[in-house]
């Protein structure tokens, strides 16, 4: 189902309508001559491909972003409260509004780092907000906070630059928000959290799947990529090896690599992508790690049920965006519903992302729910379960035909010294007609997203 | 402080210097043996190839064009144009966005090779030199020299002298290029270039040449 036209679509519309769209082929030029890529491991082979991009924009008009970006400043706002209380004095556990043992069997929760306060309290300094537009309802409901490393803005960032230089018409026309400050709100982040020295990004090297962003938002903030050999501790120290040996001091670190690989001296000591020294760097207040260590318990999608509840009790505010209905079977109510609703309801198993551990009741045989009882009656808290949204699909032209695809919204949110919300964000659509899965690594293209006004 | 640079981009910005190069002086030298090998020296690809150590079979000019281009040896050009493709995309946050883009071009280009239908022909050279002429062309065009822009322009330097001595014996123009090497070596190293390139005037063979430089270069960059 497709939202309903409105002045903003029809006037991209008329001005698509004399456009010459042979010259879509021209973004597929640029995206191969560039190396837009988001790569995969297949069978265990590398594939270094492009994503597969849509020209249709998605269109969202200023007035209702302005109404998404407050609720998303409030949500990501409450989120670093809750956990700069959940790792100090744990007041939300105390007082009941979360329980305690929900918080401590979330995979993402790091005990060891109970204590610990990061520089200018600052935890959740890049964040990517999953949202879809309900059609029952016709407003957008959080799907999925993604607080650790979220990916993706290097893409629209990439194409807004490519569709202005083929079809400038569009924004000679219209008024379209521009949106390159994306990176300099995650430059000016790293510089208010820094804690002496200069800012790098922290790849996991060539051959990860989103390699062209790292590198691009490098290039783009003007920091340093480095891999971890290319840094070192010294009394909890960080420095960056330069070329002729010298050592440069490292005051912030913006990793795209997850908790349990930055430090083989501290996590996983089979990692051979971390530094072995940077915790204790970072717990020493030498150096700013974006994101914070252990803020996976706040985007657990289990630990995602209670963001409302954060919301009232940190900021004494109703929630602006709401989630879309959630059910825990860890709660004995909410777990009669679930099975007595399984049909019709979307599980998800906690520990998994990227579109992995989804399953939807509708699509699965009596056997298979059954079986699906059983398990969540065994392990309660590794799944939630949600309603099935209906969310609005987007036009796409896709093999020279206009079609409608399931899209969702992530929305990019920077925290420093304020809390910006890019005017832009990844629109991912479903390849195939009635999918829900619009994950990249799902096989799912991307968008760009136009914030407009008339 | 100068620069801030890692050594692994360091690296990979000199070996594309030494690849883009490479490529270029190649094809220079096979469009020369062509014109020689349509009506002139049959053998003069099997002579050029000799040069880099290959034994190259041929029955025309057009073959001989398609196995130095694309035939199953180290100069091929889609392998050395792969390994210039994979220094700049770890060199990426480094080169211009232009520069990048050509030399991944240039790469597809050679890619398109490989597709049965494609006959291999002077265009190809053709729109490979002039890739290459504008990958040259962004780097000039940077205003301020910065230590990144040196690593490629020690590549290119270290890769002209290295394939001079292939074909001639040391002369004043390799001694000219070695100068410029020394001058930029001294720079990447901190040191005024006025007082030590003029000391580093060639001596011994031109193997002894390529020692000291390497020798230095390893001095420079540090793993």
């Amino acid at each position: 189902m497709l939202e309903k036209e409105t002045e903003l679509h029809k006037k991209f519309w008329e001005i698509y309508s004399k456009q010459d769209i042979k010259k879509i082929k021209e973004f597929q030029t640029y995206m191969d001559k560039f190396a837009v890529n988001f790569n995969l491991y297949k069978d265990g082979n590398f594939i270094e491909r492009s994503l597969p991009f849509d020209v249709i924009p998605r269109i969202i008009s200023k007035q209702e972003f302005s109404k998404i970006e407050k609720g998303l400043q409030q949500r990501v706002q409450a989120l670093n409260l809750f956990l700069e209380d959940l790792y100090t004095d744990a007041k939300i556990v105390k007082e009941g509004i979360v329980p305690q043992e929900f918080v401590e069997q979330a995979s993402g929760y790091l005990k060891e780092f109970k204590g610990f306060s990061p520089s200018k309290k600052i935890r959740t300094h890049i964040n990517g907000i999953d949202l879809v537009k309900d059609t029952v309802n016709d407003e957008w409901v959080i799907l999925e906070d993604n607080l650790r490393v979220p990916s993706g803005a290097s893409y629209p960032l990439s194409i807004r630059d490519t569709y202005r230089k083929i079809y400038p018409d569009f924004f000679e026309q219209l008024k379209i928000e521009p949106i390159k400050e994306y990176p300099s709100f995650i430059a000016n982040a790293m510089d208010y959290v820094n804690c002496g020295g200069i800012n790098v990004v922290l790849t996991p090297g060539r051959f990860n799947s989103a390699y062209y962003e790292h590198s691009y938002l490098a290039e783009q903030m003007n920091a340093q990529l480095v891999r971890a050999h290319e840094l070192v501790v010294k009394e909890k120290k960080l420095y960056f090896k330069n070329y002729n040996g010298k050592l440069i001091r490292v005051g912030s670190v913006y990793r795209r690599l997850d908790d349990d690989f930055i430090d083989p001296t501290f996590f996983n000591p089979q990692s051979l992508i971390g530094v072995p020294g940077i915790v204790e760097a970072y717990l020493a207040g030498n150096v700013a790690l974006m994101n914070a260590i252990g803020n996976g318990v706040a985007d657990d999608k289990g630990i995602y049920y209670f963001v409302p509840k954060m919301i009232q009790y940190y900021l004494s505010e109703e929630p602006i965006l709401k989630n879309a209905p959630t059910y825990l079977p860890y709660f004995a109510k909410d777990k009669e519903y679930i099975f007595n609703n399984i049909e019709k309801l979307v599980i998800k198993d906690v520990a998994e992302a990227g579109g992995y551990g989804v399953l939807f009741g509708h699509t699965m045989t009596k056997i298979q729910l059954d079986d699906l009882k059983k398990i969540i009656e065994a392990e309660p808290r590794r799944f939630i379960a949600q309603e099935l949204i209906e969310f609005y699909d987007e036009q796409c032209y896709l093999d020279q035909k206009l079609v409608a695809r399931k899209a969702d919204f992530r929305a990019y949110v920077v925290m420093g010294e304020d809390i910006k919300v890019w005017q832009c964000g990844l629109t991912r659509y479903a390849l195939e007609e009635g999918n829900y899965l619009v994950n990249s690594s799902q096989g799912g293209g991307f968008k760009d997203t136009w914030v407009m006004e008339l | 402080m100068g620069q801030i640079i890692t050594a692994n981009v360091a690296t990979s910005l000199y070996w594309l210097g030494r690849y883009i190069e490479r490529i270029e002086k190649t094809l220079y030298q096979v469009i020369k043996a062509y014109d020689k090998v349509i009506d002139v020296d049959k053998d003069a690809g099997v002579k050029l190839y000799d040069n880099f150590g290959i034994d190259l079979k041929y029955d025309t000019a057009l073959e001989f064009l398609a196995v130095a281009l694309t035939g199953e040896h180290s100069s091929n050009m889609l392998t050395l144009s792969g390994f210039a493709r994979e220094n700049a995309i770890i060199s990426r946050n480094h080169l211009n966005n232009a520069s990048f883009g050509e030399i991944i071009a240039l790469n597809a280009l050679f890619q398109n090779t490989t597709k049965a239908h494609v006959i291999i022909d002077y265009k190809i050279i053709d729109d490979a030199q002039s890739l290459i002429s504008e990958i040259w062309g962004e780097f000039a065009k940077r205003e301020h020299k910065q230590n990144n822009d040196y690593f490629i322009k020690l590549g290119k330097l270290v890769e002209e002298v290295d394939f001079y001595f292939r074909f001639h014996a040391e002369d004043e123009y390799s001694e000219i290029i070695v100068a410029e090497i020394h001058t930029i070596l001294d720079i990447l190293s901190g040191k005024t270039a006025s007082s030590t390139s003029q000391s580093q005037k060639q001596s011994g063979t031109s193997s002894d040449t390529m020692s000291a430089i390497y020798k230095k270069i390893d001095t420079i960059i540090i793993e």
